[in-house]
């Protein structure tokens, strides 16, 4: 490669400034060179490696395609139809529940008659028999059990009370003989 | 409309994209290789940068918003892609700028596509002390003859910023060449 003289004329540098080809601008200040053809070369080699790269990329988006239940249409879908099964769910245990409730409402009607009816049925001697026992049961039993609940709670209070008070007047006594 | 504008709508059209990138690939493609190779130094780092630089362009076209002028937006790529480049393959540039530019320089001369003469070696040495931006700015400007505005875009730096930190690097070298 030959040596570049342009440089010769000093007074000049740097003032010519940008010319056109940018190539011997470069090669005029910086002594940069580059392989001959170099360019139509590099043009083909780029354009090679892309179609290389659209080729790669083709396999990548089929394999994409293959999961067919990762399509959007396929998501908007199973979407809606969650939904749509939500909605008649919930629709149909509100609508269940009204049955029900109007059934539960005609059976306690039905209910309070026949308990109506055989209640004029039944002994009285059986009736009372069955007062003194609940009465017995529910009133006498739970009474007792409440006193006793009572009973202890004023115990408790009282034992804790005074073993309060006891420490608190050992401390003070304690607290006055020392001072 | 614009040639550049008329590009993008090919580029942008799946049908016409192959060919429109052709055309593309003629139109820019040796001042990006310049751009380029100012910046990672030697033709080989320059050649990869410059395929991996198109390729990002023909991937993202579609992308192009119009915001700036396709020229601009190219070379920002390019800029980014040549840093990338200098960060993967010498991670030790930012650790120490000296011991950098030396290894840079090193790299430069021992280049198989280096032929500078006294001169321009001293030029690319007063380059080589500026700091990362100084060069940027002043290679932009002075070798690929792009105006503040377009520099401004892909540096991210306000024009007046530009302005100055390019007739100081001008000012450095002429003092400095002829030493």
């Amino acid at each position: 490669m030959e040596k570049s003289t342009e440089n010769n004329n000093k007074q000049n540098f740097l003032e010519e400034g940008f010319k056109g080809d940018i190539f011997k601008h470069h090669k005029k200040y910086l002594g940069t060179e580059i392989p001959e053809g170099y360019f139509a070369k590099s043009k083909s080699s780029i354009l090679n490696k892309i179609k290389e790269d659209i080729i790669l990329d083709v396999p990548k988006k089929t394999k994409k395609q293959l999961v067919f239940w990762m399509r959007p249409q396929f998501k908007y879908m199973a979407a809606a139809s969650l939904v749509f099964i939500l909605c008649l769910t919930v629709w149909l245990q509100s609508s269940n529940k009204t049955n029900v409730l109007e059934e539960t409402n005609f059976e306690l009607f039905a209910f309070s008659d026949t308990i109506l009816i055989e209640s004029l049925l039944v002994d009285e001697s059986e009736i009372e028999a069955f007062t003194d026992a609940t009465l017995f049961n529910e009133i006498l039993v739970k009474a007792e059990l409440s006193e006793q609940k009572l009973d202890n709670l004023v115990l408790d209070n009282l034992i804790l009370e005074d073993s309060l008070l006891n420490n608190y007047i050992d401390y003070g006594l304690i607290e006055t003989l020392v001072l | 409309m614009s040639k550049d504008a008329d590009l993008v709508k090919k580029l942008q059209n799946p049908a016409l994209k192959d060919t429109a990138f052709s055309e593309l690939l003629d139109a820019y493609q040796e001042r990006l290789y310049w751009h380029i190779r100012k910046i990672v130094s030697t033709h080989e780092n320059a050649d990869d940068v410059l395929q991996n630089t198109f390729i990002r362009i023909y991937k993202n076209i579609k992308k192009f918003e119009g915001k700036s002028s396709l020229h601009t937006w190219m070379y920002r790529i390019a800029y980014n892609e040549s840093i990338r480049f200098l960060e993967n393959n010498n991670k030790k540039r930012y650790e120490d700028i000296d011991a950098v530019s030396e290894s840079h320089l090193e790299v430069l001369f021992e280049d198989e596509y280096f032929d500078g003469d006294e001169i321009q070696k001293k030029l690319t040495n007063i380059i080589a002390s500026f700091t990362e931006k100084q060069q940027r700015v002043f290679q932009m400007k002075y070798f690929d003859d792009l105006s503040f505005r377009k520099i401004s875009e892909i540096l991210e730096v306000s024009e007046s910023t530009l302005k100055s930190t390019y007739y100081t690097t001008v000012k450095i070298i002429e003092e400095k060449i002829f030493l």
